[in-house]
């Protein structure tokens, strides 16, 4: 267990006032406080030793007792026993006043503060005016495949070892987030919970692309069919539909089928719409009486010119 | 769905904070209130934004345009992290 120097934390002297030290807190909470921080886990244990400095350092009594002993805490306790004991003015321990310091870097949990400062002070729940934080908002990111995007469905994933589950509604975004309130990280000093924020990712499909509630998707179908018009079937996220070509129908036209797209966020049995672009396909290899045909056919069309 | 609306006065009195901090928060657009039979209200909706707003008020000591500021530029922060989760999700598949 080190010895963190609070006066070293906050960039003050030993002799700075309670104005100063303030000041510095002030200056510093506005620097690292996590909600300014996002997804900054270095910004929050800074901020969490600047908490614990201010805490110390604007509270007199701990401020005196923090300076009285400094390095030397581990002696703290049987030093004011022997004091209660004996009306002896001496300091045994004014020796080792001018050692120097330490950089604390340990790591803790939101929310807690280092063992020199539980072991100084005691919990830090026990008593006096102390600063309430809101807890960190936390980040995390869910993956999904389109089609399991498109279904109402339970997802289960661990947050800083938390089992989470939650329902996530047919129709969600790519890029979209939700918030669970109160599953973010724990608050300081006995502040709120912060937030859990769920980024959903949704990976792209090798046969739908999709923008907003509308999907797309991509039929190749004959010349004669294109030509001549026809029934077609039609691939859908979760079914197959029949679909009619006009005659006369172009290469990269699109056909609307209302209602067979994405379904809507939130909204019960409503769906967006899918798009069929068609791509045709012409005829390779003619043989003889398919070549003759077609120069029939061109032939007509010149004279119709 | 049923909407949940808090009046103002029912959150200072429990958060104490000035009726006045959000009324200009009001002001900058930061938050919505609304009249409910002549009472001033706020969506449950907003209550996240409220108390972020209410702590980097009064904890940090920042004021209401440096809280304006702040929102807008974080939010520019939270686009840009996206943006860049995007593209390295883009450049990992290649």
């Amino acid at each position: 267990m080190a010895f963190v120097d609070y006066y070293k934390i906050l960039g003050v002297n030993k002799s700075a006032s309670a104005e100063e030290i303030r000041k510095a807190y002030r200056k510093l909470a506005r620097k690292y406080h996590p909600d300014l921080n996002p997804n900054d886990e270095k910004a929050k244990q800074k901020f969490q030793e600047i908490n614990e400095a201010n805490e110390v350092l604007k509270d007199p009594e701990k401020r005196e007792k923090y300076d009285k002993y400094g390095e030397n805490w581990k002696q703290s306790e049987a030093y004011e026993q022997a004091q209660r004991r004996s009306s002896s003015r001496s300091n045994p321990f004014s020796q080792a006043d001018s050692g120097g310091s330490y950089e604390y870097t340990g790591s803790f949990d939101e929310g807690q503060f280092s063992d020199f400062f539980e072991e100084m002070f005691g919990s830090r729940f026990g008593g006096g005016r102390q600063t309430k934080f809101r807890g960190q908002d936390y980040h995390a990111d869910l993956q999904l495949s389109l089609e399991s995007a498109s279904k109402t469905h339970q997802q289960t994933f661990t947050v800083n070892g938390k089992n989470i589950r939650i329902t996530v509604p047919a129709g969600i975004a790519h890029g979209q987030k939700i918030k669970l309130s109160g599953h973010g990280g724990e608050g300081v000093n006995g502040g709120p919970k912060g937030d859990l924020f769920i980024t959903f990712h949704i990976h792209p499909h090798s046969q739908f692309t999709r923008t907003g509630d509308d999907l797309t998707t991509k039929v190749n179908i004959d010349l004669y069919t294109a030509v001549l018009g026809g029934e077609i079937i039609v691939q859908t996220l979760d079914s197959k539909i029949k679909a009619k070509i006009k005659a006369g129908t172009q290469s990269e036209s699109k056909i609307r089928i209302a209602g067979k797209g994405f379904p809507k966020y939130k909204k019960e049995n409503k769906y967006g719409d899918l798009y069929v672009k068609i791509s045709v396909e012409l005829p390779t290899n003619l043989n003889e009486q398919e070549k003759k045909l077609f120069s029939e056919l061109a032939d007509i069309r010149k004279k119709q010119g | 769905m049923k909407k949940q609306y808090i009046t103002i006065k029912e959150y200072c009195k429990v958060r104490k904070v000035e009726e006045s901090f959000i009324i200009r928060l009001e002001q900058s657009g930061l938050i919505e209130i609304i009249l409910i039979e002549e009472e001033r209200c706020i969506h449950e909706s907003q209550l996240h934004n409220l108390e972020k707003f209410s702590e980097w008020h009064y904890e940090l000591e920042i004021g209401t345009p440096g809280i304006e500021a702040i929102h807008h530029l974080l939010m520019k922060v939270e686009r840009l992290q996206e943006e860049v989760q995007h593209l390295k999700e883009r450049l990992n598949k290649d």
